[in-house]
């Protein structure tokens, strides 16, 4: 690091006199010429192009204010639009002080003014001051950068840890199960492409995408109860008994039981996998399980992975029941035969129907689909 | 003729150039740049185009040179025509033109001898 430093202090050892007349460049090339390296410009434009193609190297620039062609102002505001005033400190010159000028001249970024006649080691000490606070900021400035970057690089490995490990556990219960392999991808990716509409057409729910991230990420968790459920029942290949279903339904309950002895209560993704856990058998007219909540009593996240559950579900083949086809699995969630949903989660499974379809009658593999 | 002698001449500050530009070399260099410089040119010129705004900005670049030089009449009378340019006023600045045509003349006559 002190290596990139000592070189560009080199480098950047340019100093850029715009004035129109040869004296006054003079006046101050002789206090510089030492120990710089210095260019001059005869006006505005010439300045203009001097900057572009040595900005590398400048590390002052010496502006007058009346200049043919372009002014100083207007090389100033060059500066600002083409972000050149962060990184090359101004001194403008000029003759007399006029408030108007001096004020507008600091908005657009010169960092000191000084008046002719000047008095050269004056103008020396000033100069050395500005540079060096330009040189330490941008050191700083760039310190802080890559510290930032540094942070995020290690944020997103964490996300990915953490993607793999919920992964991971989630396909636990899969894997015991032996059916529906790709159930958990299917249900992120449904649940994904749900936030997409409730965050356009639905603000009031307020889901960011780091929201949406989380939930999507808590959704593949939602039947981790079931690891609590006998292969008797599990595994079953017929349909189940009266007692067996309720047993069944208590996975919700399991599951949550198993993420409360890992509680989090100030973690918003605890949060979410605990509601999607206990809550993606709710229905919205009160008769779902384990609670019977009803209407926006139900979070939802919940009532999202509720809806792309049961769409999944009638669309895959079971070892007790065929799949349906695509259009009727629609239908039947429209109108209600299979689970009573919210007006909006309808209306969203309306929005995202086509894309449901392309998943399901698709011949590609999930890890395609989850990177788009 | 000397520096010191020379500044008498022409009106101007030799104490100051002097605390400016430390070395009497310097300002023999400076000196034989201000010969060269074209804003008095200009600024004749201009004011008799009719052209008030490049003669504002000739007028008030010589002033910047009278200033840096210690000139200081002719810094007076240059600093005079900026302002009456600045106005757009020409029916004056032909009348100051005069004076600052006077004060050129000096110091250029100055000048010459001074490098001679």
């Amino acid at each position: 690091m002190e290596t990139t430093k000592t070189t560009e202090a080199v480098e950047k050892n340019t100093i850029l006199i715009a004035d129109d007349a040869e004296i006054n460049r003079e006046m101050i090339k002789f206090i510089f010429d030492e120990q710089y390296n210095i260019i001059e410009a005869e006006d505005g434009e010439q300045a203009i192009s001097i900057i572009m193609e040595y900005s590398d190297k400048l590390c002052l620039l010496f502006l007058d204010l009346l200049m043919p062609k372009k002014s100083g102002l207007d090389v100033l505001s060059f500066m600002n639009e083409e972000d050149y005033i962060n990184y090359i400190p101004v001194i403008m010159i000029t003759g007399e002080a006029t408030d108007e000028t001096d004020e507008k001249a600091y908005e657009l970024g010169a960092s000191d003014i000084i008046y002719k006649p000047f008095a050269p080691n004056v103008v020396m000490r000033r100069a050395k001051n500005i540079m060096e606070l330009f040189e330490h900021r941008i050191y700083v400035e760039r310190k802080l950068e890559k510290r930032t970057r540094q942070l995020r690089e290690s944020r997103e490995k964490l996300e990915k840890s953490n993607e793999f490990l919920v992964n991971a556990l989630s396909s636990v219960v899969e894997f015991r199960s032996l059916e529906s392999g790709e159930h958990i991808q299917r249900v992120k990716y449904f649940t994904k492409l749900f936030l997409k509409y409730i965050m356009k057409f639905y603000p009031k729910y307020d889901i960011t995408k780091e929201k949406a991230s989380l939930i999507v990420n808590a959704s593949a968790l939602h039947d981790i109860g079931k690891i609590a459920i006998p292969d008797s029942i599990l595994l079953k290949p017929g349909k189940l008994t009266g007692e067996e279903f309720e047993e069944m339904k208590k996975h919700t309950i399991y599951g949550c039981e198993l993420l409360e002895k890992f509680k989090q209560d100030e973690n918003e993704f605890y949060h979410y996998c605990y509601d999607i856990c206990r809550y993606h058998h709710e229905r919205h007219d009160g008769k779902g399980y384990p609670d019977g909540l009803k209407g926006d009593e139900i979070p939802i996240w919940a009532q999202i992975v509720s809806v792309v559950d049961v769409y999944d579900a009638l669309v895959s083949k079971r070892v007790y029941k065929d799949p349906f086809a695509v259009e009727e699995a629609a239908r039947m969630i429209i109108e209600g035969e299979c689970g009573v949903f919210s007006p909006e989660m309808i209306d969203c499974f309306g929005l995202a129907k086509q894309e449901l379809f392309a998943v399901t009658e698709g011949e590609f593999s999930f890890a395609d689909v989850m990177v788009k | 003729m000397t520096v010191q002698e020379f500044y008498e001449e022409v009106g101007g500050d030799y104490n100051e150039i002097m605390s400016r530009l430390r070395t009497e070399d310097r300002i023999r260099k400076f000196a034989g740049m201000f010969t060269r410089d074209e804003s008095y040119k200009a600024l004749v010129q201009c004011i008799n185009d009719g052209n008030a705004d490049d003669a504002f900005r000739a007028a008030h670049t010589m002033k910047g040179m009278c200033q840096n030089m210690a000139f200081t009449r002719l810094y007076k009378s240059s600093h005079e025509i900026t302002e009456i340019l600045r106005g757009k006023d020409l029916e004056s600045a032909k009348q100051m033109l005069d004076v600052v045509t006077e004060d050129y003349n000096i110091v250029i006559a100055g000048i010459e001898k001074l490098l001679a």
